[in-house]
């Protein structure tokens, strides 16, 4: 299987290793935020791999849908791979989430509003791995899940009015719009973001390619003669 | 509709036969109010029922996925589901019949329960059963739509009792938060409070459609 | 004679796996066609994809001249499984009842009683299905797959686990039913049965194809030998 379209990797990881370093350079040099201290830099990871979390998600629902209209393995593929990497940004949301808000407000977690939601949606996505690791048969597990990733998103909104309803108050900060980021402090925000989505292309990459070779196997496999007894 | 009522009457009949399903339901959701009395048992003061609406949800929730547990359960034995999945009409009616058997059954666990709560934690639920009703149809709504979808889907995997509640419960979020809040307000404070009623509305409604149009999906093999 | 139904192309994969390879097959109305083949040739998929209770991965089907939606498609066969279908706390009646009305039956009261009669079944009507014995509920399987008197009817080895009278009751239900003119499609191992039902065999190995007509279904010898003979073939060509 040597060679086989490795392009794509290459070019992912490349840009992933360019875009790293200006990154973590940036950080290294931006300010120290007057309020917050040292701890207010994991700012550059936290919102970042929430990006990635999030796509993670848009996408597998994306996939779902398409493999529901068409029937074809390569968007179930598809959806599976994007969440796998979309649940590996969200454990990465829920590490340095707590982490900073342990720093800053003084307490690992409160139960706010868009910290609930993302809980939620991590484990909703943490079931449909689950679902799909014991569903046997892939064709039936493709479509058990693409069912239940677009429940998920049904709910999503669902879920943004309950909780607002059941008075989740917000510490979180709203929005980080250009304006809330002190002087020195967009470079490593932008190169951060960027770093993430160069990460999650590089690895929703290699997840495809892991799930073709796979398939390949799998198919091979079953096309060999079986052995005489 | 013509498979909806016969989806509906054969349920109810085969229930109604070995009443097994429900007997399971009911002595469950009154295990589990006994568990949560002795685990958190009332004080005293005004705020002493504060819990009670959450643990009544609790009782009725993990009763109804027992319940759904059961649903597809029995349509496994002779491959009775291929059977209904021969039908030719659209499926979803088939589901919305599995969704009203599992219903009628969870809205008769959830008046005995009630009545076993409200001689548990001494209260006087009689003036507000009608409003409580409403309530707690709307909460099992929601709850028996996304379940009767998931239980049959959960059905056809492995480990089938323990997959069912933990793709339930992530998406039951809205449904419980919404009658919890009803049935708060409306044991607390004497009323309905109108945005919690809007949100499991709206919920139901959302699910009800979901399952309805992926359920031919499901059914496939 | 006119073609009931027409596949081509037709073929199944769950994954990686093909379940059917692309398949060419016309059945024409009031033909008896058997299927043969080893284990895992296709056989039961084949049917279930007839019946429209799995989606073909690709190809085309056709049955009758209606047009080729799934419920339309459904309306036209009746399917006997390898399982009955029936629900075992229900009567035999009740679940007749339940199909027709699944079939939206105009009166399903008097077709379930005409079905229970058409096979002599009055006895056990009002008996549980969980209570009858394999040849009981398999009569009554063949009752609800008739209940909305489809063209064309499928049946996945109906011959397993029958006692030697309930089988030769069963042949004789299936002559019956081939001489007033229904189209049948029979998977079976039973080659002696089919030698004498059948006129036209359809054999997979492993996803090949291969048909057996005329003189080698005459006797169950020539069958056998015909179908070794083919299955050979197909399986040093796989």
């Amino acid at each position: 299987m040597k060679g086989r379209n490795t392009l794509a990797l290459r070019v992912t990881g490349l840009v992933l290793v360019a875009f790293a370093a200006a990154w973590a350079f940036t950080v290294w040099r931006a300010p120290i935020d007057a309020t917050q201290g040292p701890i207010q830099k994991i700012l550059y990871v936290h919102v970042p791999v929430v990006l990635g979390a999030y796509l993670g998600f848009a996408l597998t629902a994306l996939g779902s849908g398409l493999y529901l209209a068409r029937r074809e393995e390569r968007y179930d593929r598809f959806a599976a791979s994007a969440a796998e990497v979309g649940v590996f940004f969200a454990t990465l949301v829920m590490i340095t989430g707590p982490l900073w808000a342990k720093g800053t407000w003084g307490r690992w977690w409160t139960w706010d509003l868009r910290l609930t939601l993302t809980l939620l949606l991590y484990l909703i996505y943490v079931s449909y791995l689950l679902l799909r690791s014991f569903t046997e048969g892939s064709e039936r597990a493709a479509r058990f899940a693409a069912v239940y990733a677009i429940a998920g998103l049904a709910v999503i909104p669902l879920n943004y009015f309950a909780i607002d309803l059941a008075g989740g108050r917000t510490v979180h900060p709203e929005n980080l719009g250009r304006g809330s980021l002190g002087a020195g402090m967009g470079a490593p925000f932008a190169w951060g973001m960027l770093t993430a989505l160069a990460a999650f292309a590089h690895l929703l990459v290699r997840r495809l390619e892991v799930g073709a070779l796979q398939a390949e196997l799998d198919r091979r496999t079953l096309d060999a003669p079986p052995e005489d007894p | 509709m013509n498979a909806l009522w016969a989806v509906l009457w054969k349920d109810l009949l085969s229930e109604w036969r070995s009443r097994d399903r429900l007997v399971a339901m009911v002595v469950f959701a009154l295990l589990v109010v006994i568990v949560l009395y002795l685990a958190a048992p009332p004080g005293t003061g005004p705020d002493a029922h504060r819990h009670v609406p959450g643990l009544l949800w609790v009782a009725w929730c993990f009763a109804g996925i027992l319940g759904l547990n059961r649903a597809f359960a029995v349509e496994l034995e002779n491959e009775a589901l291929a059977g209904l999945a021969l039908a030719p009409v659209e499926r979803g009616f088939l589901f919305l019949g599995k969704a009203i058997a599992s219903f009628v059954l969870l809205l008769a666990v959830q008046a005995a329960s009630a009545l076993a709560f409200a001689l548990a934690f001494d209260l006087d639920l009689w003036p507000v059963a009608g409003r409580l009703a409403g309530v707690a149809a709307l909460g099992a709504g929601g709850l028996c739509t996304i379940g009767t979808l998931f239980s049959a889907i959960a059905v056809r995997t492995q480990y089938r009792e323990v997959m069912l509640p933990l793709l339930l419960l992530p998406l039951l979020v809205p449904v419980l938060l919404g009658a919890v809040r009803a049935t708060s307000g409306l044991l607390l404070e004497g009323s309905l409070p109108w945005p919690a009623l809007q949100l499991l509305l709206v919920t139901d409604g959302v699910f009800a459609i979901v399952s309805f149009l992926t359920f031919e999906v499901v059914l496939d093999e | 004679m006119s073609t009931l139904l027409r596949a081509s192309g037709l073929s199944k994969r769950f994954g990686p796996r093909t379940a059917l390879a692309p398949l060419d097959l016309e059945v024409g109305a009031g033909e008896a066609l058997a299927v043969l083949g080893p284990n895992g040739a296709g056989k039961s998929t084949l049917l279930r994809l007839l019946a429209g209770l799995a989606r073909p991965t690709a190809g085309s089907l056709t049955i009758g001249d209606g047009a080729p939606s799934r419920t339309a498609q459904r309306r036209a066969v009746g399917l006997v499984g390898h399982a009955t279908f029936l629900y075992p706390t229900l009567t035999a009646r009740e679940n007749l009842l339940l199909a027709a009305r699944l079939h939206g039956l105009s009166s399903p009261a008097e077709r379930a009683d005409r079905l229970l009669a058409e096979d002599r079944l009055e006895a056990l009507a009002e008996r549980r299905v969980g209570a009858l014995s394999r040849g009981q509920a398999q009569r009554v399987a063949i009752a609800r797959a008739l209940i909305h008197d489809p063209a064309l009817l499928l049946l996945d080895e109906p011959w397993t686990g029958l006692d030697p009278r309930a089988a030769e009751r069963l042949s004789e239900r299936l002559a019956a039913l081939h001489r007033a003119g229904r189209t049948l499609v029979v998977v079976s191992h039973d080659l002696a049965r089919l030698a004498g039902l059948a006129a036209r065999a359809l054999v997979l190995v492993r996803g090949r194809a291969a048909w057996l007509e005329g003189e080698e279904l005459a006797s169950e010898t020539q069958l056998v030998a015909a179908y070794a003979t083919r299955v050979g073939v197909l399986e040093a060509r796989a």
